[in-house]
């Protein structure tokens, strides 16, 4: 009875090891479907400060930036003019069928004057976008 | 002869690759996707501006107007602060009426910065206002 005992003690149970590299790659797709990749993170923008600004919860269809220096960015990519963000969103828009698919990310450096700012603002609205317009929590 | 036992061996020789270290790998992939992945949640306030057509004067009387003139800041012609424009949006109880009397007129001059204009539309949107942009008369 002892001996037996002892030989069970010395069974060792086998890890299965085999599949291990298919979850981790099968995790490696999963990170990069679900990430969002930061298109606009090298523009340079002063964010204003309010106290209403909160958590953005729905996914953005675009990424409208005005940098410092008035300068227009649509998905990362530099345009010419307020009328490029309109096409760009309208085309954008063309299939959408709730206004949860029409929310569009604004960010514009703080300092700006209407005049740079403002034409983009209705370029996104006529196009048909929810402004998302991106600001900093009042401390 | 040599050479004959040689060649022999070599074509039944099989190669493998090692797959044992693959688990490794992909580990270490996703160590370094987590790493440098910069999780960043934006804060944002939303504004729906109506896309509609043009229109000159289509807005009664009574629809409220702010006018941001450079700096200041006026709530149907008189001048407040973004704390006190707050408190009169608040005070309009624009939540509980329909959608087409929610409107916010806002009105701009020449050099008014984002900040101010940002302000002014995080404190209407707060408020369920739908802001209206006044143009001027070209």
């Amino acid at each position: 009875m002892k001996k037996r005992l002892q030989s069970k003690k010395r069974r060792a149970v086998p890890v299965p090891i085999a599949s291990m590299g298919d979850i981790a790659f099968l995790l490696i797709i999963f990170f990069m479907v679900c990430s969002e990749a930061a298109k606009d993170k090298n523009i340079d923008v002063d964010l204003p400060i309010s106290e209403y600004v909160k958590k953005i919860k729905v996914t953005v269809v675009a990424r409208v930036a005005v940098d410092e220096n008035g300068e227009i960015y649509f998905d990362g990519t530099r345009v010419d003019n307020a009328k490029d963000v309109e096409w760009g969103v309208r085309a954008l828009l063309t299939n959408t069928i709730s206004d949860d698919q029409r929310h569009v990310q604004f960010k514009c450096d703080s300092t700006l004057p209407k005049e740079t700012f403002e034409p983009v603002i209705k370029a996104i609205a006529s196009a048909g976008g929810i402004i998302e317009a991106v600001g900093e929590k009042l401390q | 002869m040599s050479r004959k036992r040689y060649s022999k061996e070599k074509k039944h020789r099989t190669g493998e690759i090692p797959t044992g270290s693959f688990s490794d790998i992909a580990f270490l992939l996703i160590i370094y996707f987590l790493v440098a992945t910069t999780l960043v949640k934006v804060k944002t306030i939303a504004a729906d501006l109506p896309s509609g057509e043009k229109a000159s004067q289509t807005q009664s009387d009574k629809t409220p107007i702010v006018n941001l003139r450079g700096t200041e800041i006026f709530f149907n012609d008189k001048k407040v602060s973004v704390e006190l424009l707050n408190e009169r949006l608040a005070e309009l109880e624009l939540g509980e009426k329909e959608p087409e009397k929610r409107v916010i007129m806002l009105e701009s001059t020449k050099g008014t910065p984002y900040e101010n204009y940002f302000q002014v539309l995080a404190g209407i949107s707060a408020n369920q206002g739908v802001v209206a942009i006044v143009e001027e008369d070209k």
